[in-house]
């Protein structure tokens, strides 16, 4: 198992690596002067030269692309003052150290990113379960038939609606704001309730479906019909064998889809006017911001990563199968 | 100056433009409101009065009392996009502008009265400055008791400071005319101080003098007759030279008005509070009625009126910046008496063009019937419809003096969608049956939507077009370049304060024409650049109005470089409890230096 976890660190690493790379030279390849924007409408050759100086943009681009790298272990110096490792740069549009910027927005998104994954998982997977204890009756029919209209549903048309009807026009739910969690958790939480049940919709409908149908497809197991013949009690059987089975297709599904959530909380945070990573990745990029759109690419890798290295364990803890391997 | 002066204005910009479209999309309608009490001609005739020059009374603060104004709260403001500058040596746009109102001063600024009618007068300095030499020199007083947010003393020193340091190379967003009119036109005054005052060399005393800690005197070698509305420009505000942190500056200014920067997160929030060293006697324009003001970026203008419409909670207390009514939201605003009675209304500067490359659309006949056919009121129902645009007639906003709203030299108000006949025999006339012309628009919603309606007339009058996107975040680039490979764009333009000169020299100027230019239309015309060099001599405001008006009318009909389309208009909405609303001339938005709350 350890040494499972080592072999898939070691590739995490390197994936990371990779998408730094191609990230940056990918970046060099769009055929417009990045020091231009930064640049400003009175641009002259020579405050173009010392943007190019201040930004280091007047080396190799392989030499950049070390100096970043090195950047983020040990630190570098810009005109605007040292940025201490982990160092991704300043902004090219704004100045700002980009590490400082990622901390600053990362809170909302993760709050965003696992109160969503909270709020699928126990809805959809308790629709799910409760349609398959009700297999083929009315209550299957209502949860499976909301699952297929809900998963047709967009976030960016969802959460105007959803605003429209409860915030501006009713005024029962409070407008989504960030609160951070120490400063009100109350506020916290109000702030993002909505966006959590938007976002959630979409994926909601996807783990009632797949729930289902996988708890229907283990409870004719063999093992479960034989705990059954047995004499051990429905509840019994159906949570601690069915269920336990049900859940290793869905784990590697929702391993899947970490990278989903983040590009789901990316347009939530659009849709809602919230300032997290998601935002902060489209302006990068409509910034043509390098600095940003590497600390930001990275960071979210990483943790997609990192979560998708936790799924991983968490086999181990589902399924025997995988310890005894 | 461009309606996209940077990067973050043009994201705002689009951001509004999105939100255009969707009224349009969803509306189904004509009009943007049902009732259409949108401004008129006579409104813009008060916004287009020549700016008066007041005197050191004028200038001596405290400012007069709001009526029922009352002190207390924090007021939030809800903004689409960052501040693309906090240095104001580098602000130039307008919702910098508006902040600067906040927390900058300058030597001069902007009186206005509830008619919109504007009187310069002295901020930092006693009056609005007192010329000899025929307005070759301008000297300035300074007041006393003025103080930076630390307490410290505000000097000539720092005056010098401000102007010098709008030299060097890593000031790049601000204005220029001062540099200029100072030490060369285009970019060669840079060389006058190429490091600007960081390494210990100064402008002489010839240029730019400081006899004593309270004087300023400036040296032009020609008059300038605007120097005291240029000062008025938030990128002159002044940086008191010991708090100068050049390029970190920009992130954490010093600030000399009502209000100081207390917490900046970039890209989600600013908040300011009072600035306890801001003296209210020294300000004769400023209030400092709310405590502080807590200003949130990532709000789209839907968000932002659907907030203020409903009034709820919070939002009974907030205002937008540069924000309008979204498109989609105006009948919801205009049919509501309660919500009108919390909105302003006034026309923008900007006049939105149709620019011929007259290197390549050489034959005006052609250019006139473009002219002529351009439906201007199916294009500004595009972008915001009656509250946010009207007819254009000419080539001069109604916000600027000398604006004659009787001058139609193309019918268009008899007109508004176009004359396709006329069109049609001047290109017969011409012998341009299916010419082909390269149509150039940005990637905005808006342009992509305008730009099907001005490709399906010009097809109409017989040409062949060959339409052609370009990105946003380089269009001005693009269209800058004097090789640009193109026939027709559409460009916005206005004034940086009331007065042509800030509008036909930099348009219309041959002799400034280069990549990067705003000389769009390429016009290179001699007697056009000698009369803009006449005029921009002439001291006497009235006189140049009249020149600049005269001149107009050659441009547009001996060489008609642009067609123009529409006017721009601004119509915002905000909180309930909030009091001294008014619509700014100066800003062309709300006035931000009178809030109060009003419990």
């Amino acid at each position: 198992m350890l040494q499972f976890l080592i072999r898939r660190t070691f590739g995490a690493i390197l994936t990371l690596f990779l998408i730094s790379a191609v990230t940056f030279f990918m970046f060099f390849a769009i055929p417009q002067d990045p020091a231009l924007l930064a640049c400003g409408k009175n641009c002259t050759p020579d405050a173009l030269a010392v943007i190019h100086q201040n930004l280091g943009l007047d080396k190799p681009v392989p030499v950049q692309f070390w100096n970043f790298l090195v950047g983020i272990f040990a630190g570098r110096d810009f005109a605007v003052g040292h940025c201490s490792a982990p160092c991704f740069g300043v902004s090219f549009s704004n100045q700002q150290n980009v590490w400082d910027t990622i901390v600053d927005r990362f809170p909302l998104t993760l709050s965003l990113s696992v109160g969503g994954l909270i709020v699928f998982l126990i809805v959809g997977l308790g629709a799910g379960l409760i349609a398959a204890k009700n297999k083929g009756t009315a209550i299957d029919k209502v949860f499976s038939s909301a699952s297929l209209v809900l998963t047709s549903m967009q976030i960016y048309f969802l959460g105007p609606v959803v605003l429209g009807l409860f915030v501006y026009s009713t005024g029962w739910l409070d407008k989504p704001s960030w609160v951070p969690i120490g400063e009100s958790v109350s506020g916290w939480f109000m702030g993002l309730l909505i966006p959590w049940l938007v976002m959630s919709v979409i994926f909601t409908a996807n783990y009632t479906r797949m729930s289902r149908s996988t708890m229907i497809e283990q409870l004719q197991e063999e093992h479960v019909r034989a705990a059954r013949a047995k004499g051990m009690s429905s509840r019994y059987v159906f949570f601690r064998y069915a269920w336990r089975g049900s859940l290793i297709p869905i784990v590697t599904i929702l391993g899947m889809d970490l990278g989903a959530l983040f590009g789901g909380a990316m347009v939530t945070e659009i849709t809602f006017g919230l300032p997290g990573i998601g935002r902060l990745a489209r302006d990068s990029v409509i910034d043509k911001d390098l600095p940003l759109t590497m600390g930001v690419m990275i960071v979210s890798a990483a943790f997609i990563l990192l979560f998708n290295l936790i799924v991983d364990a968490m086999y181990a803890v589902i399924d025997p199968r995988v310890r005894l391997s | 100056m461009s309606i996209f002066g940077t990067r973050r204005t043009r994201a705002a910009v689009i951001a509004l433009a999105a939100g255009s479209l969707v009224l349009t999309a969803c509306g189904g309608s004509n009009d943007s409101g049902s009732k259409d009490n949108s401004k008129t001609q006579e409104d813009a005739a008060k916004q287009s009065a020549a700016v008066t020059y007041g005197d050191a009374k004028a200038s001596t603060g405290p400012a007069a009392e709001v009526p029922g104004a009352k002190p207390g709260g924090t007021i939030s403001v809800l903004q689409e996009d960052d501040f693309s500058h906090l240095d104001p040596g580098q602000t130039y746009v307008s919702d910098g502008k508006i902040l600067d109102r906040l927390i900058q001063r300058g030597l001069t600024q902007y009186q206005e009265d509830d008619e919109g009618k504007q009187t310069l007068v002295g901020d930092l300095a006693t009056d609005s400055g007192k010329q000899t030499d025929g307005g070759k020199t301008w000297t300035f007083t300074l007041k006393d008791g003025l103080k930076d947010q630390n307490g410290s003393a505000i000097t000539s020193a720092d005056i010098r400071h401000t102007i010098e340091r709008m030299y060097a190379p890593f000031i790049t967003d601000g204005p220029t005319y001062i540099q200029q009119w100072l030490s060369g036109s285009g970019t060669t005054y840079r060389k006058a101080l190429p490091d600007g005052p960081y390494k210990g060399k100064h402008l002489p005393d010839s240029v730019l003098a400081t006899p004593d800690e309270k004087t300023v005197v400036f040296k032009f070698k020609e008059p300038q007759p605007d120097l005291p509305q240029a000062l008025a420009m938030p990128g002159y505000s002044v940086v008191p030279e010991k708090t100068d942190t050049k390029e970190k500056y920009d992130t954490a200014p010093v600030a000399t008005g009502p209000y100081k920067i207390a917490e900046f997160k970039p890209g989600k929030s600013l908040k300011l509070v009072k600035n306890t060293n801001w003296d209210p006697k020294t300000d004769s324009v400023r209030h400092q009625y709310v405590d502080g003001f807590n200003i949130g970026f990532n709000h789209s203008d839907d968000d932002q009126t659907k907030t203020l419409l409903a009034d709820r909670g919070e939002a009974k207390n907030s205002i937008m910046f540069t924000g309008q009514v979204a498109t989609n939201q105006v009948r919801n605003v205009v049919e509501d008496p309660e919500a009108m009675k919390r909105t302003i209304q006034g026309y923008a500067p900007y006049v939105w063009q149709l620019n011929f490359n007259l290197d390549r659309m050489t034959d005006k006949k052609v250019r006139d019937a473009i002219t002529y056919a351009l439906p201007s009121a199916q294009i500004y129902k595009l972008d915001g419809g009656a509250y946010g645009g009207e007819t254009a007639t000419g080539l001069m906003s109604p916000t600027t003096p000398g604006y004659d709203k009787t001058y139609d030299p193309f019918g268009k108000l008899k007109k508004p969608n176009g004359d396709v006949e006329k069109a049609k025999q001047l290109i017969k006339e011409a012998g341009a049956e299916g010419k082909k012309v390269v149509y150039a628009y940005a990637n905005t919603p808006v342009r992509q939507q305008q730009s099907v309606v001005i490709a399906d007339r010009l097809k109409a009058i017989g040409l062949e077009v060959v339409k052609k996107e370009i990105d946003q975040a380089t269009w001005y680039e693009q269209v800058g370049k004097v090789d640009n490979g193109l026939d027709l764009y559409m460009t916005g333009w206005g004034q940086d304060w009331p007065s042509a000169s800030t509008v036909f020299p930099p348009l219309y100027d041959g002799t400034q024409l280069q990549d990067g230019s705003s000389v769009y239309s390429h016009i290179n015309d001699e007697k056009v650049n000698k009369e803009i060099a006449r005029i921009l001599k002439i001291t006497d405001p009235a006189e140049a109005q009249k020149a600049w008006g005269a001149l107009h009318r050659d441009i547009v009909e001996r060489i008609n470089p642009a067609a123009p389309i529409y006017y721009t208009k601004v119509f915002q909405i905000f909180g309930s409890n909030v009091g001294g609303l008014r619509y700014s001339a100066d800003s062309s938005y709300v006035d931000v230096t009178r809030l109060y709350l009003k419990k």
